[in-house]
């Protein structure tokens, strides 16, 4: 053998821990976050203002919609399904509870009630469209992709002609106060729209991680007739998760309209790629049966990591979706390597 | 799947550091900025628009932050934010939503940022800002007027078709008050028996003025409330054998409104009546000195008007050189 050969040889024994704790970091369910910060300290040369209290809320108050959607996206995801219609959930859900509680001609105008009912209006939007999408799914066992594909575009169009009834321009303005303070007011110094997140999000990992409703979907994501000889009731399961995903864009509607104090037909038009993104760069498969809602939240973060600083630094509009659009690509690409290596082992 | 990972991440990052260094390169620092934050450049009229802006505040000295929202109004909001937190000197926006954006104005108010609406006023409401508007109403009912003296010359009835923008633009309900007025004076030669909605989308606006030529094959007078749909309404007509010029058997009477580039060809050649013009070089010049104004703290009008006007097939020759569109008409055409 020859002198050279040696540098194959495998890593010296003092070598071995620091191997070991990289490859453990590498594999790490908190390998997004460690992403971030050093996507921060990279950055940080450029855009200074990235770590000041302000930027930081800025990027606290735009991930909160986003990760509420997606949370409800991970779900959904996890049961190797797809909802494409939650762009069209919020749009329709932003105008239909606008209507009920704007000022101006709204149903419950000046009503006590307004602020409730319109809240109610808007998860029912959600629950509804939600329930059609696991119904056709479920019952009609129609590819998800098709159905929210079709959904997406009947309530998105619906949500355009539902607003020529109620407003002479193209959004419902004129929200009630206690409606629009949502978004801008805050509970012991937490934002009301952070603490409701957050209360989403602690709740949907419980419903995961701790019930059997939780196995059921990893179970249904893994091997659905797997699932189904083993007694999980497939159906009820993926309807389930699409009324979750449902209900989670409704949430995210709120968000939208009480901080834009307008019920517009365009709302959340352009966060599809946003949503499906992070749950993928965070670690969930596109193939189902794996995911976690931390690291949904960690795939939030740092897509909203990357879009504020590019913002910082006034890039343009387009490369912002080229960087975006990129990240995503590598992360969608390293989890279809990593299915058929677990297939083919 | 520990190398993938790697992968992933020195992908991520060196992609990110490579185009962190392409706008660091553009990023100067000590100088004033001025956020220009637009909805989107569709037509030329908007890119047209950014690049007169763009150039007035070179000369001037000022760095600029440039975005665009895609119309995307939630979007346009953090782009607020994310200059604010720049500590920009002033912004100028192009909003898609008069209600929507209301929560941008309070943030750049409540930052002590000036914020001047280019070409589009806001909703109204307590905040302050300034808007930079055409006249639209009188500019498109002075055009339409025109288009319809030579309607009642021509001694026959016409039946007349509007394409409407976005009711979300307030420029757009403008424009159809103007054409409105102007066409109720004529009641006697022109019936309007298509209004057609185009959302400011040109295949919607396409899809509908076919649809209204096939109700109506009769149609023989039309109004657009922007001149970016041209390319459209000339396929339209041409299918329906409509695409005629001024004298000819069979010409519609036809009003446009912006000043586009094409327009002045099309008043040129003879197929466009009249065109309502929007002095975009006065517009400009309005909105930087606003924020300049606004700046040195004093009071600056809430609304600050172009008077603009309307470019007749019997005026063209003396006020071509006003209109933008034939100024870069010319730039493409010398001699």
């Amino acid at each position: 053998m020859s002198p050279s050969a040696s540098t194959d040889t495998p890593a010296a024994p003092a070598d071995r821990p620091r191997a070991l704790r990289l490859a453990k970091l590498l594999l790490s369910e908190y390998f997004v976050l460690v992403l971030c910060v050093v996507y921060v300290a990279a950055i940080y040369p450029f855009v200074p203002e990235i770590l000041t209290w302000q930027v930081a809320s800025n990027i606290l108050g735009d991930m909160m919609p986003l990760l509420v959607v997606a949370i409800g996206q991970t779900f959904v995801l996890i049961i190797a399904g797809i909802d494409l219609s939650i762009t069209a959930i919020i749009s329709m859900a932003a105008v239909v509870g606008a209507s009920v509680m704007t000022g101006t001609n709204g149903y419950l105008s000046g009503s006590a009630v307004a602020v409730p009912a319109a809240i109610l209006a808007m998860l029912a939007v959600g629950v509804a469209v939600g329930a059609i999408n696991g119904l056709s799914v479920v019952r009609l066992n129609m590819p998800s992709f098709i159905v929210t594909l079709a959904t997406r575009m009947f309530f998105a169009g619906l949500a355009i002609w539902y607003v020529t009834f109620h407003s002479t321009s193209s959004s419902i303005a004129d929200l009630p106060a206690s409606f629009t303070a949502f978004a801008t007011g805050s509970v012991l110094g937490v934002p009301y729209t952070v603490a409701l997140a957050f209360a989403i999000g602690v709740a949907a990992h419980v419903l995961l991680s701790r019930t059997q409703f939780g196995r059921w979907v990893y179970a249904v994501g893994a091997n659905p007739a797997a699932a189904r000889i083993s007694g999980v009731p497939v159906g009820r399961t993926i309807m389930l998760t699409f009324l979750i995903s449902g209900a989670c864009a409704s949430v995210a509607a709120m968000m939208y309209a009480s901080r834009m104090q307008t019920g517009s037909p365009i709302a959340g038009e352009n966060i599809l790629l946003d949503v499906i993104g992070a749950v993928v760069i965070g670690g969930t498969s596109l193939f189902g049966g794996k995911g976690k809602i931390v690291w949904t939240v960690f795939g939030v973060l740092f897509l909203l990591l990357i879009d504020t600083s590019m913002k910082l630094l006034g890039s343009s509009l387009f490369m912002i979706y080229i960087i975006k659009g990129g990240v995503i690509l590598l992360a969608a690409t390293v989890d279809t390597f990593r299915h058929h290596l677990l297939v083919n082992r | 799947m520990a190398l993938t990972r790697r992968e992933f991440t020195v992908a991520t990052l060196a992609g990110l550091a490579a185009t962190s260094g392409m706008t660091l390169a553009v990023r100067a620092q000590g100088t004033k900025t001025i956020a220009v934050l637009f909805d989107g450049l569709y037509s030329e009229f908007w890119v047209a628009g950014i690049q007169i802006i763009r150039e007035d505040l070179k000369k001037r000295g000022f760095e600029i932050m440039e975005a665009i929202s895609d119309q995307d109004d939630n979007k346009q909001f953090e782009q607020v934010r994310a200059a604010i937190a720049r500590k920009v000197d002033g912004i100028i926006i192009v909003q898609t939503d008069s209600n929507a954006v209301i929560p941008a104005i309070k943030a750049a108010n409540d930052a002590k940022i000036p914020m001047v609406h280019f070409n589009r006023p806001p909703a109204k409401t307590d905040a302050f800002s300034v808007a930079i508007q055409a006249d639209n109403q009188k500019i498109a009912r002075d055009a339409v007027t025109y288009a319809c003296e030579v309607a009642k010359q021509s001694g026959k009835k016409h039946k007349a078709a509007i394409l409407i923008g976005d009711l979300g633009d307030p420029n757009a309900i403008q424009r159809r008050d103007g054409f409105e007025e102007a066409v109720a004076q004529f009641a006697d030669t022109i019936e309007v028996v298509a209004k057609i909605p185009t959302e400011w989308n040109a295949d919607t606006a396409f899809a509908g003025l076919t649809n209204a030529l096939q109700a109506n094959p009769d149609i023989s007078f039309l109004f657009t409330s922007s001149d970016f749909l041209i390319p459209q309404i000339q396929q339209a007509l041409k299918s329906a054998d409509k695409w005629h010029k001024v004298g000819e058997d069979g010409h519609v009477i036809f009003t446009g409104f912006d000043g586009f580039p094409d327009a002045y060809a099309l008043m040129k050649d003879g197929y466009m009546d009249a065109c309502g013009v929007q002095n975009l070089f006065y517009e400009t010049e309005l909105a930087i000195q606003a924020i300049l104004d606004l700046q040195e703290g004093k009071e600056v009008d809430r609304l600050l008007l172009d008077p603009g006007f309307a470019i007749t097939q019997a005026n063209m020759e003396e006020k071509a050189p006003e209109m933008w569109g034939y100024v870069l008409w010319k730039e493409k055409n010398p001699g």
